[in-house]
């Protein structure tokens, strides 16, 4: 009884106070600071105690953050890096949609390469490094290959499951007003399935950014990855470690912006739907 | 049970065998048209281009088959396994009672959320030089980047599902004066256990892409070093058996996290 009371008049203060920025602050904000803070103060704790002195800690790497993005070389490689994985990405993403689209609308055709979809999404990636190699040489021809086969399978299995589950009467209500099948395909299931190519292209991304590290580790071509290599085989870790900051970056950056375009512009679209 | 099973084939068993033969192949039919298809396809694309580049699907058979003869290739995949198991079980050992502690004490998951979202979504492969310089090429190194390539999918989503646990339960459970151990054996883990059987489905996938990245860019060793020997040797048929195997190797273990995850799907609610 007491205790509800209290609740109660807990619950009226807190709304008679028109603060729930404080409130934010103090509940969210706070504890992941100092949460943040005790990672990086063990981080620099273990490294300076148990490590060898060219291992990076946080306080090295601040200080190396200014001179790395003046670097000239550090910005061709990340640019080198970023623009091969638009590339590809956009490859992937038209060729993707297409595939796509066809799978889930045409039973024939989904049947036909069901198996090889799936197995390809299913094998990592990187096996295929050594057959690209063979292939186009030790190129940066190499690192679009491999970006787009690790970024195209699962734009397809997405947006095939999307264009898979178009609402019926849609797709009843065009084919009543003697709507081609094309013109179907383009202006109904395409936007239709929306919400899932960009769950897809999300996924993508991620997968895309991992092809091109691994790609120019392997081939040893110039980009972020390659920078990552080489310093840190010369023990410039600090430099190193900048280049794994900026590729995480990357990584948490397509995720927001897919999520929050999902939001702003699909906000009928049940987030934990797109989630899995 | 089975008494009445018998006696249900007894009753029309040549009618009911017949059409669920015939369901079945019609079924699978679509399945062994695009296989068949396929293979024809790698043949003869194999066949009318140069052995260097591409070699038919028979030839990839053949050169497995010595692959398998020679006792090279079950080394490797014992090799392999092993790196796989040892990572793929300490992600599971690690992230799964670290993922129910930060259900258990929301000060705590409310802090480190953000950091453990932010490691999920960088590429771990980024990291392998460092491990390199700093801990060489034996089997912990390679191990630790197995690890780092499966944990992070466990907690995240034992995190999540550890959100999806309503307050009241917990609530109920400390009014009725339950122990510690039986809060998290009882509510915790069944609530919790569908949501890391997701993270094991996605886990398994990349744990396999950090074995083979660690055999690749650590020490070279198992089913990475096959490849990699071969296409050194400019050995395209050995390049395409064990593509060809991990491959397979790849789609039966996302399938068994697939069987896995829906297993305990039935759980969530």
């Amino acid at each position: 009884m007491t205790e509800s009371a209290i609740g109660i008049s807990a619950a009226v203060a807190t709304a008679r106070k028109p603060s729930p920025l404080v409130d934010r602050l103090l509940g969210t904000f706070v504890p992941r600071l100092i949460a943040g803070l005790a990672i990086l103060l063990l981080w620099e704790f273990v490294v300076r105690v148990f490590a060898p002195a060219y291992v990076a800690k946080p306080t090295t790497v601040v200080m190396a953050i200014p001179r790395v993005i003046t670097d000239s070389a550090f910005l061709a490689a990340t640019g080198a890096t970023l623009a091969a994985v638009a590339e590809g990405l956009a490859i992937a993403l038209v060729f993707g949609t297409i595939i796509g689209l066809l799978m889930g609308r045409n039973a024939m055709f989904e049947s036909a390469i069901r198996h090889y979809v799936n197995g390809f999404y299913a094998v990592p990636m990187i096996v295929v490094l050594p057959l690209f190699s063979l292939w186009f040489g030790y190129s940066s021809a190499t690192r679009i290959a491999t970006i787009i086969f690790a970024a195209t399978f699962s734009i397809i299995i997405n947006v095939a499951d999307g264009a898979r589950s178009v609402p019926r009467e849609y797709l009843e209500v065009a084919r009543s007003f003697r709507s081609g099948r094309l013109r179907m395909l383009i202006e109904i299931v395409l936007p239709a399935s929306l919400p899932y190519l960009l769950a897809g292209f999300r996924l993508a991304a991620g997968r895309a950014l991992i092809g091109a590290v691994v790609a120019e580790f392997f081939i040893s071509v110039g980009g972020l990855g390659y920078y990552i290599l080489y310093n840190s085989r010369s023990y410039h870790h600090n430099e190193a470690f900048v280049g794994v900051l900026l590729l995480a970056a990357f990584g948490v950056g397509f995720e927001l912006l897919v999520n929050w375009n999902t939001r702003r512009f699909m906000p009928w679209y049940r987030r934990d739907e797109i989630e899995n | 049970m089975d008494a009445g099973s018998s006696a249900f084939a007894d009753d029309d068993s040549g009618v009911s065998k017949k059409t669920v033969q015939t369901i079945d192949l019609r079924r699978h039919a679509p399945f062994w048209i695009s296989l068949t298809a396929g293979i024809a396809v790698w043949e003869i694309a194999g066949r009318s281009t140069s052995a260097a580049f591409m070699v038919p699907f028979s030839e990839t058979l053949v050169r497995f088959w010595q692959l398998v003869m020679g006792g090279e290739f079950l080394t490797q995949l014992l090799d392999s396994g092993q790196l796989f198991l040892t990572g793929f079980m300490l992600a599971l050992f690690v992230g799964m009672p670290l993922g129910m502690l930060l259900a258990r004490v929301p000060a705590l998951r409310i802090g480190i959320e953000p950091y453990i979202m932010i490691l999920y979504a960088t590429p771990m492969v980024a990291l392998i030089p460092f491990i390199l310089s700093m801990m060489g090429f034996g089997f912990v190194p390679k191990v630790l980047v197995v690890f780092l390539f499966a944990v992070f999918p466990v907690l995240y989503n034992t995190v999540e599902g550890a959100r999806s646990i309503k307050p009241e339960l917990i609530e109920v459970a400390k009014s009725f004066r339950s122990s510690e151990w039986s809060l998290w054996r009882e509510v915790m883990l069944p609530y919790t256990l569908p949501y890391t059987m997701t993270g094991v489905r996605q886990a398994i996938g990349r744990a396999l892409v950090g074995m083979v990245a660690a055999e690749f860019f650590l020490s070279s060793t198992g089913l990475g070093q096959l490849i990699m020997s071969a296409s050194q040797n400019f050995d395209t048929g050995g390049v395409f058996a064990s593509i060809l195997i991990i491959g397979l190797i790849g789609v039966g273990l996302m399938r068994l996290g697939l069987k896995i995850e829906q297993h305990f799907a039935r759980w969530r609610q």
